[in-house]
């Protein structure tokens, strides 16, 4: 029973941070109408900056390098928005999504480019899990809760008690309309592009440091994140929470029933179940960030 | 001499698959990323046959079978699904296949891949070979361009193309949208597992590594860089990639350097996709508006 | 179409397939070196007969397409009558049907995979075949007293091939195996494996991997509160692995093919590597890409000619008996060589000979 349990609490923390990336994939979608395929590289990014500014010749604390590392990630953030997407605004959905493959393979070949393919930590020391109850978990894995909770908590104030939230929840709603309503684009689009690199960019430190970095993991979590996006119904940011819960609970509870090798092949099939059989999500909600 | 065989070789085979990918793509507006999955498939399929004592030919011509016959399936469920919705579950579609390939180990080897495939058994192995492949391959390839050209500029292409720009107006024009779509799909899908049987025998050894999104990249620039809707589009594109992937080895690059290289790569091929799309999202071919 | 035969007159020249990039270009660079080495020794002596031997180096991007298109390169454009070959056993099983249609002498220093032992008559290696590493692990498992473990093993070419080596060796010394799973090459997450394992609380994980994986699996096993004994393979046999795992590898106990490092080859070969290289460790395999280099400019200067036949039969010869940093490489009948195999043990933080 303990087994399952386990299991259980593992999925809980990946979910929680796969949570964290759905929600800024799933709010670009809501208000900008196309899945950011690059999205995954601002969660790589945000994850090997602090280590450039951990290193040498930088050599800030770990705890001070996440600032300036964030800040980069949201600049990285902008940048797609400005160079590459704002032109494309009025294109056909698929000339974005090409162009943001492309932007995704030019990001990650990047981080090839400057760090190397091969694996690396930020070297912290070795520890035990804290036991309860027959149960095990590090501290940082209750970091990687504690912040998404503390993230996401705030997103919620965000969006229910704020005239910016609101007016995000308008723009998504229906552009046009909160255009003429006298909303600011500029600002929405800079707010959405902000929280969804910060969101990515927290969450790739979190799993760097629970685990390692390697230049795929943009790619390997954006699938899972749209995974969750999709199980959410695009746009919709509680669903894209739940969804990410879900896989991450998936992901880990399945392995107990088949090989570890078909893992990822839990974020495919909800990928493809989704589109072909509710591509709306689950709730059923089409567009519109609630 | 010989390595500019092994080179034409590439771009023949490689222009089957971007055209292959082109009738779907650019003709239809059909975005499969996860084309690579009938090359593979094709790839396997023949690799598999021929290693069991079936000719190759014979083996050939089952693939090409196999994944067009696994393409209309696919097809019926996923045209269900618009535009990038499309592209992005077929992009899954593949990368299941390779996970297949990759786990399946009694069938597959697995990771271990399927050495020592034969050629056809009248082209001889090794580099004697290379003319008489590169024969095969470019009659085949002016085969596959006279046939998709016959089709492409008859009442099917137009229709394909009316299909792509407006499915309504396809509709009200008698046209069964999806029946079109179905077609292309499947030629494509079969042209896809030629080109995939073609490589298989001239490289002798595959294994999953070689489908993976990197190879779905690559097809798409082809298509994307040459021209959609052109025939010649997706024959100039593959021969840009195929010397650019191999042009490479040929630069003096200091040996320290030599860790760079295929990132660097990586990054102007993005950077293409990227520029293309920005600029010049019809291709570099233009595509013949008839007024 | 001539058969490949040295290049210009002036040199012996020979070919190599080296991952200078990709995955494994950290592990290339390393190989490039110690060639390097071996060949400035044989130039320093005289080269082949007076003539500078030369190595033309063939980025292969550490896959298999790109061995395929390196020795494509090598054999038609520069006709090399020998070539070493990619370091991964699948780069490079794919390029022995070339290298043995092309009548072109392959030589490998990394590769373990059982099946290149059936390439053909062009194709060596310097590097044992896990055909022995499997029955090494085996005796190892039963040599501690382990007579029930759970077997992991990486899904590639090696892990499988070596993994099916060592179940067919332990089953039939009567050993049992409570489960068994292949986990993938370079995720950065195995709890769900580790979990499995746990469950079943085994005295032994017998764990057949690569460095970064063995030692993600070791820590995260560390983290989830497990205790076993780890048994591991020549793979895993790194500093950077105790570097990787810090604590948690403490303790693992592995096998690797073993070459004494108190032989003068050896030291001879510490003491060049270190006025060449200042200040750098000695490469992984960096003692058999060495070997390698060395024995064929043995074999270079007896041949007959530059043909690959006469290299082909003054290698085999000139093998028998040959012993360098690693050993004795005498060839088989299948250009196999032998090996014996050594254990290892991570103790303070260090990784020793096991005794």
């Amino acid at each position: 029973m303990t087994y399952y349990l386990q299991l259980l609490l593992n999925g809980m923390v990946a979910g929680s941070v796969y949570a964290m990336f759905a929600v800024g994939l799933t709010m670009v979608y809501g208000v900008f109408r196309f899945i950011n395929f690059a999205h995954g590289e601002l969660i790589a990014w945000g994850a090997y900056l602090v280590l450039l500014f951990y290193l040498e010749p930088c050599s800030l604390p770990l705890y001070a390098a996440v600032v300036p590392a964030l800040l980069v990630t949201v600049l990285i953030g902008l940048a797609q928005d400005r160079f590459v997407y704002k032109p494309l605004r009025h294109s056909s959905h698929i000339t974005l999504l090409i162009a943001s493959i492309g932007l995704s393979y030019l990001l990650r070949n990047a981080i090839r480019l400057i760090w190397g393919s091969d694996l690396m930590t930020y070297g912290l020391g070795l520890t035990r899990g804290i036991s309860f109850a027959g149960l095990s978990i590090t501290w940082i894995q209750i970091a990687m809760v504690g912040a998404a909770l503390v993230f996401l908590g705030f997103l919620y104030i965000l969006l229910n008690f704020t005239i910016l939230g609101k007016s995000l929840r308008a723009v998504s709603d229906n552009m046009d309309l909160a255009d003429i309503m006298g909303i600011s684009m500029k600002r929405i689009g800079l707010t959405v592009w902000l929280l969804a690199s910060v969101f990515a960019g927290t969450g790739g430190i979190l799993l760097a440091l629970d685990t390692n970095l390697e230049p795929m993991m943009g790619l390997t979590n954006l699938i899972k994140a749209f995974a969750a996006v999709l199980l959410g119904g695009a746009g919709n940011v509680w669903g894209a929470l739940l969804g990410g819960l879900f896989i991450g609970i998936a992901e880990n509870v399945g392995v107990a029933f088949f090989s570890p090798g078909y893992k990822d092949f839990i974020s495919f099939a909800v990928i493809i179940l989704m589109l072909l059989f509710r591509p709306r999500g689950i709730f059923g909600i089409a567009g519109g960030v609630r | 001499m010989d390595y500019l065989l092994h080179i034409m070789i590439l771009v023949a085979i490689y222009s089957i698959f971007a055209i292959s990918l082109n009738l779907e793509m650019g003709y239809t507006g059909l975005y499969n990323f996860g084309h690579v999955a009938f090359f593979g498939i094709g790839a396997y399929a023949s690799a598999l046959l021929s290693l069991q004592g079936m000719p190759v030919w014979f083996s050939m011509v089952c693939a090409m079978m196999i994944a067009g016959g696994l393409g209309a399936l696919i097809a019926v469920p996923a045209l269900r699904l618009t535009g990038d919705y499309f592209g992005i579950a077929t992009l899954v579609f593949a990368e299941m296949v390779r996970l297949f390939f990759l786990n399946e180990r009694g069938l597959t080897r697995g990771p271990m891949g399927l050495p020592g495939i034969p050629r056809p058994s009248f082209i001889a192995e090794g580099v004697h070979g290379l003319p008489m492949y590169l024969v095969f391959c470019v009659i085949l390839t002016i085969l596959v361009f006279l046939v998709i050209r016959r089709v492409t500029t008859g009442p099917f292409g137009r229709a394909l193309k009316v299909v792509r720009e407006d499915e309504y107006v396809a509709q009200a024009l008698g046209k069964n949208a999806f029946v079109f779509k179905i077609k292309a799909v499947t030629v494509g899908s079969v042209l896809a597992g030629l080109a995939g049987a073609q490589w298989a025998h001239y490289v002798s050894y595959i294994s999953p590594g070689d489908f993976t999104l990197n190879e779905t990249i690559l097809v798409l620039l082809c298509v994307v860089l040459g021209g959609r809707g052109t025939n010649w589009g997706p024959v100039l594109g593959a021969c840009a990639i195929v010397f650019f992937g191999e042009a490479v080895r040929f630069l003096p690059i200091p040996p320290d350097f030599g860790r760079f290289v295929a990132p660097i790569q990586g990054m102007v091929y993005g950077l293409i996709l990227v520029v293309m799309m920005l600029k010049r999202p019809e291709g570099i071919l233009p595509e013949y508006r008839s007024r | 179409m001539a058969v490949a035969t040295a290049a210009s007159a002036g040199d012996a020249v020979v070919g190599a397939v080296t991952p200078l990039t990709g995955k494994l270009a950290v592990y290339g660079e390393g190989f490039q070196k110690a060639m390097n080495l071996a060949l400035d020794e044989v130039n320093a002596e005289g080269g082949i007969n007076g003539m500078p031997m030369k190595i033309v180096f063939e980025d292969n991007n550490s896959t298999s397409k790109g061995s395929v298109s390196a020795i494509q390169k090598l054999i038609t454009i520069d006709k090399l009558p020998v070539i070493f070959g990619p370091a991964a056993s699948s780069n490079f099983l794919a390029v022995c049907p070339i290298a043995q249609q092309n009548k072109t002498i392959l030589i490998g220093a990394e590769s373990a995979a059982a099946d290149i032992t059936k390439c053909g008559s062009y194709v060596f290696r310097v590097f044992p075949s896990d055909l022995l590493q499997g029955i090494g692990v085996a005796e190892l498992a039963k040599s501690l007293g382990y007579k029930e473990v759970v077997l992991t093993y990486i899904n590639n070419d090696w892990g499988v091939g070596l993994a099916d080596v060592f179940k067919e060796n332990f089953k039939k010394e009567g050993g049992k195996i409570l489960d068994e799973f292949a986990h993938e090459e370079g995720k950065t997450d195995y709890r769900s494996e580790i979990l499995r394992i746990k469950r079943i609380n085994p005295k032994a994980i017998v764990n057949l991997t690569y460095i970064k994986e063995g030692a993600t699996l070791l820590r995260q096993a560390y983290e989830a509160n497990m205790s076993t004994q780890w048994l591991m393979g020549s793979a895993s046999k790194s500093p950077k692995l105790v570097e990787l795992a810090g604590g948690a590898a403490e303790g693992v106990i592995g096998t690797y093919p073993t070459f004494s490092q108190e032989t003068p080859e050896y030291k001879h070969y510490k003491d060049a590597w270190d006025k060449k290289y200042p200040g750098g460790k000695t490469p992984i395999f960096g003692e058999y890409n060495y070997d390698m280099v060395k024995l064929t400019a043995k074999a270079l200067k007896a041949a007959k000619s530059m043909s690959a036949d006469d290299i082909r039969e003054a290698l085999i010869a000139e093998s028998q008996g040959f012993v360098g940093v690693t050993g004795d490489k005498s060839f088989d009948a299948n250009g196999d060589c032998g090996a014996t195999y050594g254990r290892w043990t991570v103790k303070d933080g260090k990784i020793v000979d096991y005794k």
